[in-house]
């Protein structure tokens, strides 16, 4: 099992750098449309947009996508907005609606693609904790000039498409229904990861568990999506999920000793972090945290995420602030073997991982296809919100019939 | 599936080299450290603490199988972590000499391995601006009982050999005679690489670069152990290097300016390949997070840059270009991870990132402590120690030139031969 050079292949990250120019791409760049709730600093607009604008590091290379940003949209403009000062920069329109933005000022679809950046800002958060982007609806304004203007672009969507798995379900078969590229999600599936492995493609998973860390929804669904990214290449696909349940506090620990998580994976999925709190943080020793008894002291408010899969898979993810701070996976296959790793997340300003991200919304833009299923942030989003209806029911475990998403990953 | 550890040792002849102390089968090797100072983020906490306490290692918490029985610190101060390690693993007793801590306040050697990390603490600073850490005294103090008692121990010298060539060179022989195990050097070599890859082995190289933040010495044995850990695997093996030229000041935006070798600089393109693998680049423009940039940019933001460019035996040239920023320089320097860069014969570029986990934990050293551990079960060195005498002589002509005005050295005593290893060594599981 040569995962690392497989790996490799499906990322396409090259090895070795041809300094002779290829001809493949195209010379005349695609215009695309953002459509977003903020643009400042650090946040996620302007990490991804701007690497639109100036380029970004990839393959040993600065590169300059073959795209050029001709609009924008967005939706508040708090202390410290950076959308005027970047379209007078780069010679792009700030328009005041969706539909503006996409027609640029013309009375149809005038754009070769929309990017929809619907995170930071001021919005409503729900009683389940949930923020309430409006990433919902900027989709649907641009289905609706799609629908006027009868032709459809590629979209990308930043992150989970909705709080809402109703919602979330809509915007994928809005985008079947007109046939247009849709790609979604999270950067972590896509950036790094130490060590470079995969879940060997068609492999029976027995049992998987995933280390998170942050508040919800906004890292817990990151560490969904890195989850999903891994045990979705098992034997048979996705199959969709039959239950969920999610648990706080001592009750995490009770079902760790009842064995409903894995502590062999626990420890397997530690041996990755490299960020262990407690002693490790006090003198910087290592230490053996799945064993040593210090993690309840440290993870004071643990979560875990009970995704049980229609194929009988179990799947957990285990929120533990206080006790890490980086994202970790490990997953025991049919054979014994064990598979582990982190997600590996570049430090901020640079945050190269959102450049992992862009270089996949370009192959979508250039080639005119998703390089990944839409399904899996779509499964990942339902699984979401199934969780935190539970959380808000009493920690009850949700029988989910609703959430019978199939699909194929990539191979 | 790569290896494991186990396999890889079970592979090796499991005898000993001549004169080398025998270990009764079944008893765990017992492990002698020696180090200059005890407390956090110094390099003897993270390497001796991972024998003390075990490390995440491929899916477990692996706990070496040997035990650290003596130690010797030879600066204790406030910050000290020595006693309460000495207390949490009883099995290990403070020694107040280098002798007594080897023979376990015997008359004989009585440790089956050293290991030598002479970085941190007060010591005297040279006018070139070498920390005189004393790795060669302490050598010198290991091979005394080893002398003595009639046989030795493998060895791990943390970083260079020396900060003085001769001293090196002299550590390298003594080990060479006496027949013992010899492992050094930085963790660059070791640690993950962004992307996971090694150059091919035996293809042609013209020229590389390696760049970091600075540090003469300190900084500069780490850019070159990574560069050399690359450029080592090319075509007829490593064959030594035969000049340097250290370039500072305006010397250094010239070279930089010329973007090419035969300019007094180096590859326009190999430093961009470099800087393109950084996950750590300062953004030279405010407001962007991520940006490329220009030759006026790095003169503002590492205006102490300087550079050391080496001509190899067999034609290869190559570059560490430390992008240093001025003292208290605030928001300065350009990269805060160090990165490499190679042109094969024919033009394609080879680039990666030496990415050291920099949480607290400093994952990095579990690497080396897993090659240290080799070193001791098997009684060989993991990869060749050359790589580090090598890298301890460019260190030291690099500052040679950088004293006697940026003059070219010719560095005759620099044609070391060495093979690499077949199998990479780097973290990648």
């Amino acid at each position: 099992m040569l995962t690392r050079r497989t790996f490799l292949e499906a990322v396409g990250g090259a090895t070795l750098v041809s300094t002779r120019p290829t001809q493949a791409e195209s010379s005349v760049p695609r215009k695309i449309a953002i459509i977003t709730t903020i643009w400042k600093y650090l946040s996620h607009a302007q990490h991804m947009g701007d690497r639109f604008l100036v380029g970004y590091p990839r393959d040993g290379k600065w590169h300059e996508p073959p795209i050029q940003v001709v609009s924008l949209y967005v939706d508040q403009k708090p202390e410290g907005d950076l959308s005027g000062q970047r379209a007078a920069e780069h010679g792009f329109k700030i328009y005041r609606s969706i539909a503006e933005t996409l027609r640029c000022g013309t009375d149809k679809l005038a754009v070769d693609a929309v990017v929809i950046i619907g995170e930071h800002g001021s919005y409503p958060t729900n009683e389940k904790g949930q923020k309430l982007y409006p990433r919902h609806e900027f989709f649907q304004e641009v289905v609706r000039v799609f629908e006027q203007s009868r032709r459809s672009v590629p979209v990308f969507n930043d992150k989970h498409l909705s709080y809402s798995w109703k919602k979330a379900r809509q915007m994928v078969s809005d985008s079947k229904r007109l046939g247009f590229p849709f790609l979604a999600g999270s950067s972590l599936p896509v950036t790094w990861r130490l060590p470079p492995v995969e879940i060997p493609y068609g492999a029976e998973v027995e049992e998987a568990l995933m280390l998170g860390v942050g508040g919800s929804d906004a890292m817990d669904y990151h560490a969904l999506e890195a989850m999903q990214c891994m045990v979705e290449r098992r034997k048979g696909g996705e199959t969709g999920i039959r239950s969920v349940q999610m648990l706080e506090g001592e009750a995490v620990w009770k079902a760790g000793d009842q064995g409903r998580w894995s502590k062999r994976l626990l420890e397997a999925a530690f041996s990755r972090s490299d960020s262990l709190q407690g002693d490790s943080q006090l003198d910087s020793r290592p230490q053996d945290l799945a064993h040593n008894g210090q993690l309840p002291t440290l993870a004071k408010n643990p979560a875990a995420y009970f995704i049980e899969r229609n194929d009988g898979l179990r799947t957990t993810l285990l929120m533990l602030n206080g006790a890490m701070r980086d994202f970790t996976f490990a997953a025991r296959l049919r054979a014994g073997e064990i598979v582990s790793t982190q997600f590996f997340l570049p430090p901020t300003p640079n945050v190269t991982y959102s450049a992992c991200l862009v270089a996949q919304i370009e192959r979508m833009i250039v080639s005119g296809r998703a390089p990944y299923p839409v399904e899996r942030t779509q499964i990942t989003s339902a699984m979401l919100d199934r969780c935190l209806d539970s959380k808000v029911a009493g920690h009850r475990r949700l029988e989910t019939p609703e959430l019978d998403v199939s699909y194929r990953a990539p191979q | 599936m790569r290896g494991s550890r186990r396999d890889f040792l079970a592979g090796m002849a499991a005898t000993s080299p001549p004169g080398e102390a025998t270990r009764p089968a079944g008893r765990r090797p017992r492990i002698a450290a020696l180090t200059t100072v005890y407390y956090k983020y110094s390099h003897s906490q993270h390497i001796i603490d991972r024998f003390l306490d075990g490390y995440g290692w491929e899916s477990r918490h692996h706990r070496p199988p040997m035990d650290v029985v003596s130690l010797y610190v030879e600066q204790v101060g406030d910050k000290d972590l020595s006693r309460e390690r000495a207390q949490r693993h009883p099995g290990m007793r403070i020694y107040p000499t280098i002798a007594e801590a080897l023979t376990q306040a015997g008359s004989d050697l009585a440790v089956d391995g050293v290991l030598l990390i002479g970085e941190h603490g007060h010591y005297p600073v040279n006018e070139k601006g070498q920390k005189l850490y004393p790795r060669y005294e302490y050598f010198q103090q290991v091979v005394e009982v080893y002398r003595q008692s009639g046989k030795t121990a493998p060895l791990f010298n943390d970083k260079h050999l020396s900060w003085n060539w001769d001293y090196a060179r002299e550590m390298a022989d003594t080990a060479k005679q006496m027949g013992f195990g010899f492992m050094a050097g930085s963790s660059l070599p070791v640690t993950w690489r962004q992307p996971s890859i090694d150059l091919p082995r035996g293809v042609e190289l013209e020229e590389a670069v390696s760049i970091w933040a600075g540090g003469i010495d300190g900084g500069d044995i780490h850019a070159l152990e990574a560069l050399q850990s690359i450029v080592e695997r090319r075509r007829g093996g490593e064959t030594g290097v035969r000049a340097v030229q250290a370039v500072r000041g305006e010397r250094f935006w010239q070279a930089l300016e010329s973007g090419s070798w035969e300019g007094g600089g180096w590859d326009r393109q190999l430093l961009e390949a470099a800087l393109c693998r950084s996950n750590q680049l300062n953004p030279a423009r405010a407001t962007y997070s991520n940006v490329f940039p220009s030759n006026r940019d790095l003169r503002r933001l590492a205006p102490d840059a300087y550079a050391y460019r080496f001509e190899y035996g067999d034609g290869l040239r190559a570059s560490i270009i430390q992008f240093q920023a001025a003292p208290k320089q605030k928001g300065g320097g350009v990269v805060g991870d160090c990165n490499v860069a190679a042109r094969l014969k024919g033009g394609d570029v080879f680039s990666v990132l030496f990415y050291l986990p920099y949480y607290s934990m400093r994952n990095f050293f579990s690497p080396q402590v897993h090659h240290i551990e080799s070193l001791f079960l098997t009684g060989k060195a993991p990869y060749p120690l050359e790589r580090t005498l090598l890298t301890t002589g460019m260190t030291a002509a690099g500052i040679e030139s950088l004293y006697q005005k940026q003059q070219r050295l010719e560095t005759p005593h620099l044609a070391i031969r060495y093979e690499p290893t077949r199998e990479s060594t780097f973290w990648r599981s």
